[in-house]
């Protein structure tokens, strides 16, 4: 009896342990709970001063500008009145939260002391007043709206403004710029940035806001006020010319890495804000490649993928004497190539290797230059256009004729049959076996080359026929010579009428 | 992701149907099609209809359909085994294919060849020469053809 008793008095003084126990764990637990949800809201900004300085604080989304510089100014020995922050190209108003400027972890702003206005150059101090007042929203918000037409605007705003845009990262919204990050090396959304375009300081405020990419892609667009220097940079410049604005962009989707972590904005690619089906497979995606003709021919980013690897395996991309090997329009419109070619960096890492590869060739063949004949080696060589006998020098080292792309020989170049069983005479002992097998390899893919192909007339490129009439267009995109099968000659009226079809 | 242009095609195709052509697809991936054209009033080909066949390439709409006849047909640019020589056919840099064009635009440049053959580009050198020279032989021909195979 007894012993039951003490046992049930065991239990409850346990069960009271356990229970007081239990609280002081809860209530740990809250504590740390809301001591990391602080934490996880705070957003660490690094501050730069016009004494050169870098300030890192720990700042809550929810405040706002006046805030920021209450905390900024007596690190500056200043009053909170005496700062301005810029931001973007923006200075920024004191109403205006943190939430609302679009800053990533580790984002700078830069903190300049308010100088008296008539020390300014050149530009009228009511000028100055009102960019002040209509310019307190980050440019981010600004150009969104500039860029797009007005139908369009109500959407970007209502996305731009308001809690949404949380730090945390909300994957509903809308991007709007894109990039080629070479950190994350993917496409990835992009943010867009200002600077001086004489010192690189980041303490610059536009005097308008960019309307549409040319604005943005194209230097000395916008005019602006170094906020760094402006003395510096306007009477370096001796005043002949105001200071420009230079845009840059940078990947939103990692911390930045500093000043120098730039991102190429992809300008071709943008939000499907009409929603515009894709023209080869008719579906509306979002965000789409829009090509740069008049008509402005949108496809999906996959079909866009699939048009470049079909051109590339057809070795239909295009050398532009500027911007280098890329594509037009796959509707066919003129003036339509791509400017930008890093848009080909939505090909996977092996189809821009290839790209590359390619682009290096066609460079080099248009160039006046050959290409080692080599299996395996390829290297570009550019050498005096008399020049028969070329030796691949940086590559393998073969020694080889200009004209029929074997090695090199004294005299006239032997035909086709004739070369293939050359140099098996003379060393059938002392022979390394592994370097026969390699030998015997590119002897057996040669032969395959020669058998299925015949060169063209004028670019000599291996061509196969599968098929049809003896008429044939050099594939290579800088060539296309028009040529016949039988004759291997140009293609004339005589072969359409002899043995058009062989 | 192709197929799915090409169904949007069919489905459009099949809702204002073009003159005189109609597609069934022959298999559920709409890899191949067989399509049936009616031969144009005053031409010889007039009363047939004529059986094609269009395989569609994994890249379309990058890479263009193939198509041939599989009825016979005496004309200057299609020849026995049905193949058609006709720019739009065929890719860049040889030929005018777009990505825009379609199986629709494609069937209805095969027609209009029907009604207007072109004997400056042949396939047929022998028919082209009868078409250009001795028209009546050409016509006598080619409705022979078509009574006896499309009807």
């Amino acid at each position: 009896m007894s012993g039951s008793a003490n046992r049930l008095q065991l239990l409850s003084v346990m069960s009271f342990f356990i229970n007081t126990l239990k609280n002081i764990l809860h209530t740990m637990l809250q504590l740390l709970w809301f001591g990391k949800k602080t934490i996880t809201n705070s957003l660490n900004i690094y501050i730069k001063t016009s004494g050169g300085n870098t300030l890192s604080v720990d700042l809550d989304p929810s405040w706002d500008i006046k805030n920021v510089k209450e905390i900024v100014a007596p690190k500056l020995g200043l009053e909170p009145e005496e700062v301005k922050i810029i931001f973007a190209g923006k200075e920024l108003g004191d109403s205006i939260t943190i939430a609302e400027c679009d800053l990533g972890e580790q984002s700078i702003l830069h903190a300049v002391k308010i100088k008296t206005k008539t020390k300014l150059p050149d530009i009228s101090t009511d000028t100055i007043d009102e960019i002040e007042e209509q310019n307190t929203r980050p440019l981010c918000g600004t150009l969104n709206d500039a860029m797009f037409s007005s139908e369009d605007s109500t959407r970007n705003s209502s996305t731009t403004s308001g809690s949404d845009l949380d730090v945390s990262g909300n994957s509903n919204l809308r991007v709007h710029f894109f990039v080629f990050c070479p950190t994350c090396k993917t496409l990835k959304s992009g943010k867009i940035r200002v600077r001086c375009n004489f010192c690189n300081s980041g303490a610059f405020t536009v005097h308008s806001d960019p309307q549409n990419w040319h604005d943005v892609l194209e230097p000395k667009q916008i005019t602006g006020l170094c906020e760094n220097n402006p003395e510096l940079c306007a009477n370096i410049l001796n005043n002949r010319e105001p200071t420009f604005a230079e845009f840059y962009f940078k990947c939103s989707e990692h911390i930045s890495l500093g000043e120098k972590d730039e991102a190429v904005p992809l300008y071709l690619i943008r939000p499907n804000l009409k929603d515009v089906p894709c023209l080869a497979c008719a579906d509306v995606s979002d965000p789409v490649f829009v090509f740069p003709c008049s008509e402005g021919h949108v496809t999906c980013l996959d079909c866009f993928r699939q048009y470049c690897v079909t051109k590339l395996t057809e070795r239909q991309f295009w050398q532009h004497p500027e911007y280098g090997y890329t594509l037009a329009c796959p509707a066919g419109c003129s003036d339509s190539f791509i400017k930008e070619i890093h848009h080909f960096r939505l090909l996977t890492e092996a189809q821009y290797g290839q790209y590359q590869r390619f682009g290096t060739e066609e460079f080099v063949l248009r160039s006046g230059g050959v290409l080692c004949p080599q299996p395996g080696c390829g290297m570009g060589i550019l050498a005096d256009p008399e020049c028969t006998k070329i030796t691949c020098i940086n590559g393998c080292g073969y020694v080889f004729c200009r004209l029929c792309l074997q090695g090199y020989h004294i005299g006239e170049c032997q035909t086709a049959e004739g070369d293939i069983n050359i140099n098996n005479e003379g060393c059938l002992y002392n022979v390394d076996p592994t370097r026969a097998a390699e030998a015997r390899w590119d002897e057996a893919s040669k032969v395959t080359i020669k058998v299925l192909t015949k060169p063209c007339p004028k670019c000599r490129t291996p061509t196969e026929r599968d098929g049809g009439c003896m008429h044939m267009v050099c594939t290579r995109a800088g060539c296309q010579f028009h040529w016949c099968w039988v004759c291997q000659t140009a293609w004339t009226r005589e072969c359409m009428g002899s043995h058009w079809f062989g | 992701m192709q197929r799915q242009r090409l169904s949007r095609e069919l489905a459009k195709m099949r809702n204002t149907p073009p003159q005189g052509i109609c597609v069934f697809p022959k298999d559920d991936n709409l890899s191949s099609l067989e399509v049936k054209i009616v031969g144009p009033d005053d031409t010889p080909y007039k009363n047939g209809v004529f059986t094609l066949e269009v395989l569609v390439p994994e890249r379309y709409p990058f890479v263009p359909p193939s198509i041939k006849f599989i009825t016979k047909v005496y004309h200057p640019n299609i020849d026995d085994n049905g193949r058609i020589c006709l720019d739009l056919i065929k890719m860049p840099p040889a030929g005018r294919w777009k990505p825009t064009i379609g199986v629709e635009g494609l069937l209805i440049a095969v027609r209009m060849l029907l009604e207007t053959p072109n004997p400056e580009d042949p396939l047929m050198a022998d028919i082209a020469e009868e078409f250009k020279n001795h028209k009546d032989d050409y016509v006598r021909k080619a409705k022979m053809y078509t009574e006896k195979y499309a009807c």
